[in-house]
Parts: C-alpha cells; structure tokens; sequence
C-alpha cells in the first residue's frame, strides 16, 4: 500500500511543497528496510566490537572491559597464523580467479558477438551455482583424493605412476575448490565491462596497424577494470570470509579467520571469536578500501 | 585482432572452463549410484546401484551408516526461504521505490543496504549470537536466523528492483493519473504488471540464497538445523555416497524451481506481448 502513497504524492500539484512531501514518502518507504538494517546487520556489528573487549572467562564472558583478549590474539601464534593464511589465501585465490576468469569473460563479452550464444554460455557458467554451495565443496573430495578422479585420469593416460597425494587435504586443494566456486563472480562483472567496448574503438585500432596485444594491453584490458575490480571485490569479501571449503578440503590444517571463529564459538570463548572478528572485518574494509582506489567506480560505471 | 588465432584459442579455453566448473558434478553424480552400503565414495564404481538414494528415503534396511538427518531440516529450510522471500521482495520493493525520488542520505542508505550482502556470514551470525546472548533472546531458525537470511537477501532483491525501474517508463503511471485512475488501481493494474518480472527474480533469489545459506544460520539458529546445516554436520565426519546422492537430489529440487520460475515468467512475458499486440490493432 505504501508504494502507491508515493505515486499518489507525483500527482500533486506542485505548488504543494514538492521537495518536502516528496522526500517525506520516500522515508516512509525506506524506513523498514534501513530499520531491518540498522537493527539486524549494524547492531551485531557493534556488539561483536563491543564484545571484543569483554572479560571472557572459562565458559561465560562478562561486561568488564579489558584488552586481554586482543593482547591474546596478537601474542598467540595460532592466531597470527591463521591471519597470515588468511591474507595468502585471498591474494592466491584472487590472482587464480583473474587468471583463470578473464579469458573466458573476453571470449564471452568481446568475441562472442551473438547475443543469444553469450547469453547461453553465462547461463552456463551459473547454473552449477544452483547446487547448495556445501554440496559444491563436497564435490571436490572425490575429485582430489587420492583414488580421485584426476588422479585416475593422470594415471590413465600414462602422465604419472603414483597417485598426486598432495592434490586432497592441502592448501592446493581449498585453492583449488575456492578458484572453482568463486571465479563464475569474477567471469560475470568482466564479461559486462568487455561487451559494452565499442567495437569501432577496436576496429579503428587494428586499420591504424596495432595487433592484438597491442589492442589488448591499450584497449582491451584498461576498459575492463573496473569489471575487474568489482570482480576482485566480490571474489575478496567471499574469500575473507570463508570457513567452510578449508574445513571440507584441507583436512583441518588450513586455519583462516573464519575457522578460528567457528572453533571459538564451539567452545564458548566469545570474546575470542569477538577479536577474530573485528581483525577479520578491519582486514576486509581495509582490501575494499584498496580496490575501490584502483578504479572509480562510480565515474566508471 | 588476429581473430584467427586469438578467437578459437579462447574458444578451446572457455570450453575447458565450462568443464572445470561441472566436472566435480559429475563426479559426484556417477559417484551417486556407487553400490552400498559397503561401497565408498570413490572409484571405482563397484557395482552400479540406486541404494544411495533409497538409503535417503529411508527405505534401505539399516546399516552402520546413519541416515542424513534431513527429513525436517528440509521443512525448515523450505519455510525459512519461503518467510525471507516473502519479507526481503516487500522490503526490496518499498526500498527501491524510494529510490526513484532522490533524498537526502540517499547515499548513506544505498551502501547500508548493499552492506548485508557484502558482510560475510561468519561475522554477523557472530555478532547476532552474542546480541541474543546479552539480551536473553533463545536463537531460533524462524527468528534470529531469519532476520539475518533476510539482512543477507534484501539487498538482492533491493537491487534487482532498483534495475527494473531504472528501465521503468514512469509516463504510463502518469498518464493512469491523469486519466483519474486512483493510485492503488493504478499500482496495482500499471505499475505491478510492469515490475512483476523483476519481482519474480527477486523472489526467485532470495528463494534460493535463504535456501542454501548456512554461514549466518551456523550460530544464529540454536538447536534446531537446517538444510544446510545438516549437510554442513557430515564435514568433519566420513562421507558416504548418501551426501553426493543428496547433491543430485537438491540439484534436481533447484532445477524444478528454476523450471516454474522460467513458467511464470514466459507467461507474463505472453501476456505483455499480447497486451501489446492489443494496443497496435487498437
């Protein structure tokens, strides 16, 4: 009902303080949203800060403010750890998804000229997103094992004598799920930037004599920048946040973040799990921070 | 461009692509018919058989293998992802309607919305779990979880909306006006048959996000598990053939869906053609 108080509003006449009542509906409209918001996103944000300086105790925490918690997490080598692997997973799995995407996104955004064949090949690339996301972990197991699918085929073909033990319950093996699960997010916003290159730019360019690489390195790549970036953005704060495929694929060896706060929680440690938080989100706004000064986004979209 | 190369090199390429995101599918859906019980969830096929699936039902005698636990974590997630759906599409609606008039702050609520989709789930699962611990609030599915399924919904459904009535002609709403069609009649006889197609895929998302998220539910939703959460409890131990046979089966259940939203909104694109058609005779 709502929605319709605002069209009414258009068709006042409008002598009757446009500005005023205009904006008026508008925070009616907006209020349930930004409430829902404010409440269920912005205040459990603040107490996980707020919380972070809780007294924890052997099972409870309590409302006394300390920093013991923080002095833990920075002098416990486990925690370090888990942030170093954190940070190294993100740049490897970011730099995979760029690596692995992008020739796909320039094949479907700038040669595919067909509209209903590029279309098809991105509905290609999302439907396995149609699996649950643990299911598509899982998936990889009997892929990377040892008795594996890849290895059975290496083997076959006469590639290798033992099986690649190292392929399942490593780090290679959440690299390589998470490069999986999440380079479609990247393949997606790249693809966009390239098909919206004006093919006369390219045209002009190849009649004036340049090549390929040379169209590419000019043209090409810097257009899709900012496809990249958002890419990158998407593909990070998915990363960061992770627990579930290091769980699933590395046999419980790769530790990130996520995995220490799911460990905490499980025993109680609130106020730990609060600082593995709060370092997780300040890590997190800090790499968005970093992308969005690559590009403008707002100026290039 | 030396298309000649270039072209079918990155053609071959997108190929392999493709293959690399669905070979593990196939994987598991080969593995699915592994015989059981005594049959692992590795190759080779031992015998091929359907037990996996019948050990799911239930209709399997039983075996050292305990079933998935999935008979009323599956209700659950249904009426989760049905109650989210619902909340974040009127949500998503009303939030983008009052983007189509500007408003001071505008900017400010623009990234607070786009924010629920960005934050991951571990961090505000966390936060929610310690804000119901202080206020002495039980975690629930249908409470606390739902409210973050829909924090991380919303915003989808927010933005899908916002792109609709960018394209949105507002001159037919006008024209409803003033030919004196009061604004409800005309919401509801202009307006929604133009938007119903970006509602449809808000609703469709907000579907399918709500149901396979578990980051947010893992600490917010207490006792009883959901879906997700059911699936997540087989990590940490021994997996059987019945989880990948599972896989196909949700697959097959997100496929259906995917089916009647294709349905829904073939007729509504029917009936637009029609309604056009209409106008060029008249």
């Amino acid at each position: 009902m709502s929605t319709t108080i605002a069209n009414a509003v258009v068709t006042n006449p409008p002598a009757r303080a446009p500005g005023r009542s205009r904006s008026w509906t508008s925070y009616v409209l907006i209020a349930p949203g930004v409430a829902w918001m404010l409440l269920f996103l912005v205040l459990p944000i603040l107490m996980m800060v707020y919380v972070s300086f809780w007294t924890q105790t052997t099972f409870t925490i309590k409302p006394i403010l300390t920093t013991k918690s923080w002095e833990m997490f920075f002098s416990s080598d486990t925690y370090l750890a888990s942030l170093w692997t954190t940070v190294r997973l993100w740049l490897i799995v970011l730099g995979c998804t760029v690596v692995v995407g992008y020739p796909t996104a320039l094949f479907v955004g700038l040669f595919v000229r067909n509209k209903t064949l590029s279309t098809v090949l991105l509905v290609l690339c999302v439907i396995p997103f149609w699996t649950s996301f643990l299911i598509r972990v899982l998936a990889w197991r009997p892929m990377l094992g040892e008795q594996g699918a890849i290895n059975i085929i290496l083997m076959g073909l006469g590639l290798i004598k033992q099986p690649i033990e190292a392929l399942l319950f490593t780090e290679l093996s959440v690299v390589i799920g998470m490069t999986q699960i999440y380079c479609v997010f990247m393949v997606g916003p790249v693809a966009f930037m390239l098909s919206r290159i004006d093919p006369n730019i390219i045209e002009a360019a190849r009649d004036l004599g340049a090549g390929f690489p040379r169209i590419f390195r000019k043209i090409i790549l810097p257009l899709s920048m900012p496809g990249v970036v958002v890419g990158a953005i998407f593909v990070s704060v998915m990363v960061l946040g992770e627990f579930a495929t290091p769980a699933a694929l590395s046999g419980r060896k790769t530790n990130m973040l996520g995995n220490i706060i799911v460990t905490q929680v499980g025993s109680l440690k609130w106020a730990f799990a609060a600082v593995a938080g709060v370092v997780l989100t300040l890590v997190m706004g800090m790499v968005v921070a970093l992308l969005l000064r690559i590009v403008d986004l707002r100026r290039e979209l | 461009m030396n298309s000649a190369i270039v072209k079918p090199a990155l053609a071959v390429y997108t190929g392999l692509f493709i293959l690399f995101l669905y070979a593990p599918f196939i994987v598991l859906g080969i593995l699915s018919f592994q015989t059981g019980p005594e049959g692992g969830p590795q190759f080779p096929i031992q015998e091929w058989s359907t037990y996996w699936y019948r050990h799911i039902l239930g209709l399997t005698p039983p075996s050292r293998i305990a079933p998935l636990p999935i008979g009323e974590a599956l209700i659950r997630s249904m009426v989760l992802a049905f109650m989210t759906m619902v909340v974040s599409t009127v949500l998503g609606v009303l939030s983008a309607q009052a983007f189509r008039k500007r408003f001071t702050g505008a900017g400010v609520v623009f990234y607070l919305i786009v924010l629920g989709m960005m934050v991951p789930g571990v961090l505000v699962g966390l936060g929610m779990a310690l804000v119901a611990n202080a206020l002495g609030i039980d975690r629930t599915w249908w409470g606390t979880a739902f409210a973050l399924h829909v924090v991380y919904t919303f915003p989808f459904a927010f933005l899908v909306m916002l792109a609709i009535f960018n394209r949105f002609d507002a001159s037919v709403e006008e024209a409803a006006w003033s030919l004196g069609v009061p604004p409800a009649r005309t919401f509801r006889r202009v307006t929604f048959p133009l938007i119903w197609p970006g509602v449809l895929s808000a609703m469709l998302f907000a579907f399918t996000l709500s149901y396979d998220e578990f980051a947010r539910t893992l600490f917010s939703s207490g006792r009883e598990l959901t879906l997700p959460l059911a699936i997540y409890g087989t990590f940490s131990v021994e997996i059987h053939p019945n989880v990948f046979a599972f896989g196909v089966l949700t697959t097959l259940f997100s496929f259906a869906l995917l089916a009647v939203y294709a349905i829904l909104m073939g007729i509504s694109v029917r009936r637009a053609r029609r309604l056009a058609i209409q106008e060029d005779i008249a």
